[in-house]
């Protein structure tokens, strides 16, 4: 399979849950009361609470593995959170190439949640086998 | 309650100053259990770790709480993965972390600061393996 710059990767659709939340708090160490306290999250003037953006990092990052299989290596992840996601809502997970140079392949990627707003931007560079 | 410039003022001593290192194994069940909280099915993950595990390998070695002084929330800005080789199961990850900035800014919710960090994770033959990049904010 050729890669192409402006073509898009499969997209990954993600339903995170406050379960999952929690289980991803245990998982990475993060027990910041942001992410399962509702009575914390707006006591700091959030909505209730929210995605870890790290979490949202790892939806981006199977979004690219997914795609890559084992064609290629992962070089640089890089991802910009730009607003707050919470459980409850589909999260939508897509990407595009946007350089091919040889076998080095920059995408762009990024989250976005059900209104199309996209709140996770990043860009990942992967170098495809010879 | 100490002001924003003071709070900064002594984060910026620790610009460029390694912390403690941190030593921690790779182990099976707490990958499976990351790769089960991520809902990533991937049967590679059960040898190799995924691209975002390494910050759950253990507590950064960087203290921020002189920050905690600061506003009254953290907000995670962004990060960003440099990878030099796989990490896989079984592996002994060392890792060193430092602070590599820190400045406020005017935001249109107030003042914010940013803290960016920076992470080394080294393996067991003594490989650089990979960098992990962070820009934690207190407003």
């Amino acid at each position: 399979m050729s890669v192409q710059v402006g073509q898009e990767i499969p997209e990954l659709v993600k339903d995170p849950t406050t379960r999952q939340l929690v289980q991803y708090a245990g998982a990475q160490g993060d027990f910041y009361e942001i992410h399962y306290d509702q009575a914390y999250a707006k006591s700091v003037g959030l909505p209730g609470v929210i995605l870890h953006g790290l979490l949202k990092a790892a939806f981006l990052g199977q979004l690219v593995t997914d795609w890559l299989g084992d064609r290629g290596t992962l070089e640089n992840f890089e991802v910009s959170y730009r607003g707050v996601d919470m459980p409850g809502h589909p999260y939508r997970c897509r990407g595009q190439v946007t350089r091919v140079d040889g076998r080095d392949v920059e995408l762009e990627v990024w989250g976005e949640d059900e209104e199309g707003k996209r709140t996770t931007l990043g860009t990942a560079t992967v170098q495809m086998r010879a | 309650m100490i002001t924003s410039a003071e709070a900064i003022d002594r984060l910026k001593t620790r610009i460029g100053v390694d912390g403690p290192e941190v030593t921690a194994p790779v182990e099976a069940g707490h990958v499976r259990r990351f790769v089960e909280a991520i809902g990533d099915p991937n049967p590679r993950w059960t040898r190799e770790v995924p691209p975002t595990f390494l910050v759950a390998l253990a507590p950064v070695s960087v203290h921020l709480s002189d920050a905690e002084e600061y506003g009254k929330g953290w907000l995670n800005g962004g990060n960003r993965f440099e990878y030099f080789a796989p990490v896989m199961i079984g592996d002994e990850i060392t890792l060193k972390g430092r602070v590599v900035d820190v400045y406020d800014k005017a935001g249109s919710s107030g003042n914010m600061l940013f803290i960016i960090f920076e992470t080394d994770y080294t393996n067991q033959r003594g490989e650089l393996v990979a960098k992990v990049r962070g820009t934690m904010i207190r407003r």
